[in-house]
């Protein structure tokens, strides 16, 4: 059994010994997978890694060129290699039961693939939780074409919520005890905080509301008591990666997490996203960005000053975070920010089925306190007739006088404000019975002026604001630099209901899981819009393998092209899939215990290349 | 006799601390004529002619060697798929700017592949200024050509760059060389 | 139901050895060991100090699971066992946090084995409160109704209140028990999270009760109604 230290600071990661570049256009590596031992600086344990390491190397590829992997698989299980967000023949994509059957101990299984695309992506396995066991490393394909963008030097910036406990032992935790990892549940000391603040009444009221459902208004991160890394390393460890003052650097995000999505800032450095999964986008300066699991961004940074930067990721719920640093020599560490306070979901983020309110028991309004809405001016919400509420008719909400509510910022109060949801049909809200809608959380209408975001339900409590000020980057940010499809109409649409049962830990789609589903079946040459409905309070990242999803923001022909797009609670989003891919593939959410839970499809393309279909643009860099 | 050299001394005083004020108090700090970086040449002045191409988002060449006083004329040709700006200034000018550039595209001015001169007019009429031609710019739709005569100062740090949201952190900058 | 079953019992037989080779594919196979009680009752007298467990064993996917539910008590001086309940459940979702169960109890009072089919319903009710409700049925049947409730002090701190009253539906001598006559045993306990969910120590008290004709019946043969405990032990979950 090896036994491996992790990187040492400023190097990049290890780069993968090119076994042969032979005829123009062809390169060869080679990958073992081993048990490895990991240490966090919190904790050690064993895990599995690449090529003796966790992270696995950095693949160097080239756009243009055919690359052939040898996987030889040194565990004592079956393994896979699965490359994210690659274009590439279906046998090729490394999903167990879809591409092929796996990897056996002691097998070497060869990739061979054409590289038709260029950016930053990742690879990991797709074997049980091997992932989050350390299964992953991550790939960097250069241009044929000159970037629309200048650098001086680069750094892959992979980031993991490595945990002490294996991914299959958490996977059983969750399945006995959802809150087995949530150790930031609302105690009776937060209660006895919260009553002071703003009333006996309104506390009561508000535990209420969430008992009767049995949901956790803290339940943001599943899995909670990980140690994020920075390529491999904790804050102790310090990742550090060398710049010349004045230089601009270039910073490849990805986020190889299980299930943390992380929020980025660069204290002292704003950051110019230049990239997001591994496709150009029209370049946005901002201060900070959340990451989703699986994703990518690239940005460039230029640090003028001769100091110590810390490049920092908190954990959206707030749990735990990771700072590496970005400094002029060696053995300097930037200061590390504190956590900020843990958010709280709101009703608006619970998942509103906008065909079917039903559960949500308005009659309980009436017993409502006004009384006692502290924060929220009274006086002037005498108007506030909720028994008026039935239909979307606003003609009967006359009686809700919005514009008196000092302090609250009307558009967001929660629930009631559709017209923020990205790609909504509105049209189809007529029959929506506010009659049934329950609890609306006035306890978070009191001065909470968060920024917007269309990506958020109206009124969420996951909205994330940038720490120290300045812009936060939103999908709705996000525009193709060069798009790769034409822009036209989608030939059909396919609901995607995102459910499932937090108690149990059972997540699907439609309300089915995997091994109970039919595959979802395409058409080659078809334009399908998919239109996922986040029924939980959870955010999920959905991926789609082998074929682009063109992200639906409103910016027509220059919608963001992805491959993992994130849908938060309470929210509709729309995607658009120009499907030129024939063969099987996964379509999942990529937190990996929901994969595991059942939020999965097998995606059959039929056809092939014979079909009419729209022809892509040449894939330019 | 004593009132005159009063009214000259004043006059020389009030010259003096006008040349030192900062360009920001001219116009928009982009597009200063203020001698500092130089200044719009005339035609017949100039002694040679340099192509510049923007691309997405690229100059090509990536940086300029003139000679100091030397007035150049600047063919800026657009090959890119993206609106561009062709931009002398010091790099403390192109960092003032870039709020501007940035007020253009939320007023729908300034979009991705053109320039809106509907919205450009709107913003005139209702925040006094829009687009306008500045001697030491170009905002170049794709595909168009655009021109640049400038006078060169001395011993100035002068970059040429594009501040259309994004682009000059993304590498659209170059360096002006100055040379006796 | 059939699909079920037979699904779960060929993944019981070969997905506990074979680690699972395809994300998802295959139904996650759930299990565990927890005892909620693990614990030593005592009274200002020595001779009714007692050693009490509840703990149960599951094995099985979202669709039905296999427990093993074992309770007892141990008078610790006289070295005997008191009571002890073996239920062997099947547990199939119902509802979004319910459960219906199906099994069989076996009893070890005094020498005497007791069988009895168990018919019932557990969850988990609006405001978190945990609830089992029971019927066993036999010649000497009861019914049962448990409701714990976990309050947190902090995210470690915990203090679960718990109630329990058994019904029996027919007299049993063995038992001590007359028809109608419940028995009641309420429960305080604040625990703290030692080592993750696994081990936490705890402290409480625990008050048994017998009412009506059951009362009368203890009273007779010169047994006290009720008692106080003091209870200090171990919750363990792995």
């Amino acid at each position: 059994m090896l036994r491996l230290s992790l990187l040492n600071a400023g190097v990049v990661g290890l780069s993968l010994l090119v076994l042969s570049s032979g005829a123009a256009g062809a390169a060869e590596y080679s990958l073992s997978v081993d048990r490895v031992k990991i240490d966090t600086g919190d904790f050690t344990r064993t895990g599995i890694g690449y090529n003796g390491n966790t992270p696995g190397p950095v693949l160097r590829f080239k756009e243009g060129e055919d690359v052939t992997i040898n996987v030889t698989n040194n565990l004592d299980e079956s393994t896979s290699i699965h490359w994210h967000g690659l274009i590439l023949p279906y046998q090729q994509d490394g999903v167990p039961g879809i591409s092929y059957d796996g990897i056996d101990p002691g097998e070497t299984f060869t990739y061979r693939f054409p590289i038709v695309q260029s950016g930053t992506y990742w690879f990991h396995s797709h074997t049980g939780f091997q992932e989050p066991d350390g299964a992953y490393g991550s790939i960097i394909i250069e241009p044929k074409k000159r970037e629309p963008f200048r650098y001086d030097r680069e750094y892959v910036v992979q980031l993991t919520d490595a945990h002490p406990h294996s991914g299959s032992r958490i996977m059983r935790n969750l399945k006995r005890s959802a809150d087995y990892y949530n150790r930031k549940q609302e105690t009776i000391l937060d209660f006895i905080a919260e009553a002071k603040e703003k009333g006996l009444g309104a506390t009561i009221d508000d535990r209420m509301m969430w008992g009767d459902m049995r949901m956790m208004p803290r339940d943001i991160e599943d899995v909670q008591g990980f140690t994020p890394l920075i390529n491999g390393k904790s804050s102790s460890q310090n990742w550090t990666g060398i710049f010349k003052p004045g230089e601009r650097v270039r910073l490849r995000f990805i986020n190889s997490s299980a299930m943390t999505y992380f929020d980025i800032r660069i204290p002292g450095l704003k950051m110019t996203v230049v990239q997001a999964d591994g496709n150009n986008v029209q370049p946005i300066t901002v201060d900070e960005f959340r990451i989703g699991v699986a994703e990518t961004y690239d940005v460039i940074v230029k640090a003028d000053e001769d100091k110590a930067y810390a490049v920092f990721a908190e954990s959206m719920g707030r749990t735990a975070s990771v700072r590496a640093t970005l400094a002029p020599t060696e053995g300097m560490v930037a200061e590390e920010p504190d956590l900020r306070e843990v958010p709280r979901l709101t009703m608006a983020d619970m998942g509103m089925d906008h065909g079917n309110m039903a559960g949500m028991d308005h009659g309980k309004m009436s017993g409502m306190d006004h009384g006692n809405m502290a924060g929220a001016d009274q006086s002037k919400m005498a108007g506030m007739d909720h028994s008026n509420m039935a239909g979307a008719d606003q003609s009967k909400m006359a009686g809700m006088d919005h514009s008196n509510m000092a302090g609250a910022d009307q558009s967001k109060m929660a629930g009631m404000d559709h017209s923020n949801m990205a790609g909504a049909d509105q049209s189809k809200m007529a029959g929506m019975d506010h009659s049934k809608m329950a609890g609306m959380d006035h306890s978070n209408m009191a001065g909470e002026a968060k920024k917007d975001d269309a990506f958020y339900a109206s009124g969420s409590g996951l909205v994330p604001s940038a720490a120290d000020g300045g812009k936060f980057l939103s999908y709705s940010d996000l525009k193709a630099q060069k798009p790769l499809y034409e822009d036209r109409e989608a030939t059909r649409e396919i609901e995607l209901r995102l459910t499932g049962n937090m108690e149990r830990y059972i997540w699907s789609i439609n309300g089915v899981k995997y091994e109970d589903a039919d595959p979802i079946v395409l058409q080659y040459g078809e334009r399908v819009r998919f239109k996922f409905v986040n029924e939980t309070m959870m955010t999920h990242p959905m991926h789609l393998h082998g074929m682009w999803s063109i992200l639906d923001n409103g910016n027509g022909k220059w919608d963001p092209i992805k491959h993992t797009v994130s849908v938060a609670p309470g929210t509709t989003v729309y995607t658009e899939t120009e499907v030129d891919a024939p063969g099987q593939w996964a379509f999942h959410c990529h937190l990996s215990y929901h994969a595991g839970g059942g939020m999965f499809r097998k995606v059959i393309v039929e056809g092939g290349p014979k079909s009419t279909s729209a022809k892509p643009s040449s894939v330019e860099g | 006799m004593k009132k005159r050299y009063a009214l000259y001394a004043a006059a020389a005083v009030i010259a003096l601390s006008l040349s030192s004020v900062p360009d920001l108090v001219f116009a928009d700090a982009g597009h200063s004529k203020a001698s500092k970086t130089g200044s719009p040449g005339k035609a017949s002045d100039v002694s040679r002619t340099i192509n510049v191409t923007m691309s997405d988002n690229f100059y090509e060449p990536e940086s300029i060697a003139v000679k100091e006083g030397e007035t150049v004329r600047f063919v800026v040709k657009n090959a890119g798929e993206f609106v561009h700006e062709f931009n002398i200034a010091t790099a403390e000018m192109h960092k003032a700017h870039a709020p501007e550039m940035m007020m253009m595209v939320e007023h729908g001015v300034l979009e991705a592949d053109r320039i809106n001169r509907e919205a450009a007019k709107k913003m005139q009429a209702s925040m006094g200024h829009g687009l306008h031609d500045a001697p030491n710019s170009v905002l170049l739709e794709p595909g168009k050509t655009g021109e640049v005569i400038w006078t060169f100062p001395k011993k100035t740090e002068l970059e040429f760059a594009c501040n259309v949201p994004g682009h000059y952190e993304s590498g659209m900058v170059g360096k002006i060389k100055l040379s006796h | 139901m059939k699909n079920q079953i037979s699904r779960f019992l060929i993944l019981c037989s070969v997905g506990a050895m074979v680690p699972s080779t395809v994300i998802a594919a295959e139904e996650q196979l759930i299990w565990g060991v927890q005892v909620e009680q693990f614990e030593n009752r005592f009274t200002g007298d020595a001779q009714s100090d007692v050693m009490a467990w509840d703990g149960d064993a599951l094995i099985g996917t979202d669709e039905l699971k296999f427990v093993v539910r074992s309770e007892g008590e141990f008078q610790t001086r006289s070295e005997r066992l008191e009571t002890m309940e073996t239920q062997l459940r099947l547990q199939k979702p119902i509802s979004t946090f319910f459960d219906a169960v199906a099994g069989v109890r076996f009893d070890t009072p005094d020498g005497r084995d007791r069988v009895h089919g168990v018919v019932g319903l557990h969850g988990l009710a609006p405001q978190w409160f945990e609830v089992d409700a029971d019927l066993f049925v036999s010649d000497r049947p009861s019914a049962r109704f448990e409701v714990e409730y976990e309050a947190l002090i902090t995210n470690y701190l915990i203090l679960t209140p718990s109630i329990e009253l058994d019904v029996p539906l027919r007299d049993n001598l063995d038992a001590e028990v007359k028809a109608w006559g419940p028995k009641m045993e309420v429960g305080a306990r604040l625990s703290y999270d030692l080592v993750d969910r696994s081990v936490a120590p705890y402290v409480g008290v625990h008050y048994e009760r017998v009412f009506g004709d059951t009362l009368d019946l203890r009273q007779e043969e010169g047994e006290e109604g009720d008692g106080l405990f003091f209870v200090a032990g171990l919750r363990l979950m792995f």
